[in-house]
């Protein structure tokens, strides 16, 4: 049994898994809302798993271990916005939203403020966010099947992409949720048992120490191979054996040619790839420090919690999740599961992260701290546990690249169909909408990754922390929004968003204030949409839609009274939703 | 969105939705109103504050953030890990707050609603 043998039977194992419950849920799968929904017929536990197994992407199970090991104790800002947006979701938006009975953002729109135009500019921006987030899923499962079986990135890309489209085309939302409760277990297991033994390592090892005053360096003499070309930095000279030959590397820049091996003896420091600076163990753990050369960490940290904590509210698949309770009562019992079980998970990255780099410095140097997570037990440990740990490890992350592939996919695809596409409200169209959409996503992600996974994820809250954050809070909290004022809104901070998600991706801004700015832009643009929408609103105060007030009572009076907002009744397509959402609204009792 | 005078359009209402909106002006239906703003904002800006105190201290603190406690750990890593304990805590405290106060008033309403008191 070579190298890759077990790390592709894992990975055959959680596609057939996927596919299997996919098919299995399929069979009770029968009309347009069992397909949306789920019929809301699922226990607070259940929902719980399925809501984790769907929000724990590439970016939780592979990302923040990079990010970590790069750039220290500033990243473990990821986890904590993460777990943190679900509270300011359940706070402000989930009880009267539950209310309204719209389940999409779009929905919303129509429901509170009437306006058709508005409501596609709403699909609009739902379907850039979930493509802006589908695009690091894809990339990862790329990138972990090129570190444990050396395919090529596009691969694993194309694999979790069809499998992902044939699966939520063929079973929409009532598999998903057991599929993805299945994956939630899975990931948690699939990260705490190898750092057990990883801890077991570290403590037979003696200890060594993560916060010394020294930068990472080679433990032992280690043979680097090169996957792609990469350009690093080299702070002292070393020694090093290029493919066979002896070579001296003097300070400064150099190149290395992919399909290379260098050889660096025991002790040398770790060169570091162009970009990422090396960073003390001291300074790696100490917050702010700016460890592996950000620019601005205070601002950096401060938008990224404002784009975690404001973002999650916006993402199109998690809202849909509050549907799958039953009653209000149980979507709080289900919030505060998820937590328990995201806190749970979260724990366990920032460990990788660390014993990263012990064990696998030289990711520091071709520059893939991505794959820390997969790559460590076969540095860390010897024998055969090694390897049998990343193929438990690889499932895990593809349980991860496909649960929130599928629920992106299930959400994105359903607005595509819904409000983009012509014609298009039922299973058919919702069927062609998903494979449209993985399409998309495919194309976008093939090219070659641009920045760590959890950065790119990281946008996605940005953008929806920009547009549908203000919507949402000023529609559910402020009478005076108007149809105009929130589209205003919509295109500003859409827009802003947009471009520096734009000139970041494509790394057309480095250095100083502007590439802070640009990477991290929840901290301008939610305040400056905000502002917008407030203003454009107080400016066409008489597109305060009629009924205003009857839409305001049904979304903050107690579930039970039969009230249904005013937008509902007057616009072509409700009547069809009105039946689809009386269904659904059937199983009602206590406010969320 | 307190009163049915500011109503603006359809002046017209049926008599079930005359009813709701007669049920607004309700005081049971103004004290469930008033307990959740008066609970949820004050809790979502001290949770919030907690939060970016956490960065602030990292940022202007942070000898005090930086002082090891056990090994590799220092005080910073604590504090970061009560962020998840924190949240936590914040949405069980939540919770049950719906369950003993939101609930019954809600109850409370409906069940009036429907035997027509409201």
């Amino acid at each position: 049994m070579n190298g890759t043998t077990l790390p592709l039977l894992a990975v055959t194992l959680v596609v057939c898994a996927t596919v299997g419950i996919g098919v299995y849920g399929l069979r009770l799968a029968r009309t347009t809302s069992d397909f949306l929904v789920a019929s809301r017929t699922v226990s607070p536990l259940w929902n719980a798993s399925a809501i984790g197994g769907e929000y724990l992407s590439a970016a939780s199970f592979l990302g923040i271990a990079g990010l970590v090991m790069a750039y220290g104790a500033d990243a473990l800002w990821f986890p904590v916005g993460f777990v943190a947006g679900y509270f300011v979701l359940l706070l402000l938006v989930a009880a009267p939203l539950r209310r309204s009975g719209a389940y999409t953002v779009p929905d919303f729109a129509e429901v509170r403020l009437g306006s058709q135009p508005l409501r596609r500019l709403c699909a609009l921006t739902a379907v850039a966010i979930g493509l802006l987030y589908l695009v690091p899923q894809l990339q990862g499962a790329g990138l972990a099947l090129r570190a444990t079986t050396g395919a090529p990135v596009q691969v694993g890309a194309v694999l979790v992409a069809v499998v992902v489209t044939v699966n939520v085309a063929g079973g929409g939302m009532r598999s998903a949720t057991f599929v993805q409760a299945f994956q939630y277990w899975l990931k948690l297991t699939a990260l705490a048992v190898p750092a057990v033994f990883l801890l077991l390592a570290w403590q037979g090892d003696g200890r060594p120490a993560l916060a010394g005053p020294a930068g990472p360096q080679f433990a032992a003499t280690t043979s680097v191979r090169v996957d792609s070309g990469v350009r690093f930095v080299v702070q002292t000279p070393v020694q090093v054996v290029l493919d066979g030959q002896p070579l001296r590397l003097d300070p400064g820049p150099h190149h290395i040619e992919r399909g290379s091996t260098v050889v660096f003896p025991a002790g040398a420091a770790v060169p570091h790839v162009d970009g990422l600076e090396a960073a003390t163990g001291t300074a790696w753990v100490r917050p702010l420090s700016g460890a592996g050369g950000v620019e601005h960490p205070l601002y950096t940290t401060y938008a990224l919690v404002l784009a975690t904590f404001l973002g999650t509210m916006g993402l199109p698949h998690v809202l849909v999740r509050f549907y799958t309770n039953p009653d209000g009562r149980a979507a709080r019992r289900t919030t505060l599961l998820v937590l328990a079980l995201l806190g749970a998970f979260y724990l366990l990255p920032a460990l990788y992260g660390a014993l990263g780099r012990l064990y696998t410095p030289e990711l520091l140097l071709t520059g893939q701290t991505d794959a820390v997570v997969l790559a460590l037990p076969v540095a860390a440990l010897s024998g055969p546990v090694g390897p049998l740990l990343q193929a438990l490890l690889v499932s895990g992350a593809f349980a991860a690249f496909l649960s929130t592939s599928s629920g992106l996919l299930v959400t994105t695809a359903g607005v595509l169909a819904q409000d983009l596409l012509p014609a298009a409200r039922t299973v058919r169209g919702f069927r062609v909408a998903a494979g449209v959409t993985g399409a998309l996503a495919l194309i976008l992600a093939l090219p070659a990754a641009a920045l760590p996974l959890t950065q790119v994820v990281g946008l996605a809250f940005a953008v929806a922390a920009a547009t549908f954050c203000p919507l949402l809070v000023l529609g559910i909290w402020w009478r005076g929004l108007t149809a105009p004022g929130a589209a205003a809104g919509l295109l500003v901070g859409g827009g802003l968003s947009a471009a520096a998600v734009t000139l970041t991706l494509t790394g057309a801004v480095s250095g100083g204030w502007p590439q802070a700015l640009l990477a991290q832009p929840a901290a301008w643009t939610v305040p400056t949409s905000f502002a917008v929408m407030v203003g454009g609103s107080l400016l066409t105060r008489r597109s305060v839609p009629p009924g205003v007030g009857r839409t305001m009572l049904a979304l903050h009076a107690p579930e039970g009274l039969g009230l249904r907002s005013g937008a509902d009744r007057s616009s072509p397509t409700a009547t069809a939703r009105r039946s689809r959402r009386a269904a659904r609204r059937s199983g009602r009792a206590a406010d969320l | 969105m307190s009163s049915t005078s500011s109503e603006r359009g359809r002046a017209t209402y049926t008599p079930q939705e005359a009813k709701y909106l007669a049920a607004q002006e309700a005081p049971e239906f103004q004290e469930l109103r008033r307990r959740y703003r008066r609970w949820v904002l004050p809790v979502t800006a001290a949770a919030l504050a907690w939060y970016f105190l956490y960065v602030a201290l990292a940022a202007y603190a942070p000898g005090f953030m930086g002082r090891p406690v056990l090994g590799n750990i220092n005080v910073g890593l604590i504090a970061g890990l009560l962020q998840f304990v924190s949240t936590f805590g914040i949405t069980a405290l939540y919770v049950r707050f719906a369950d003993r106060t939101l609930d019954p008033i809600s109850t409370g309403i409906r069940e009036k609603f429907e035997e027509g008191d409201l």
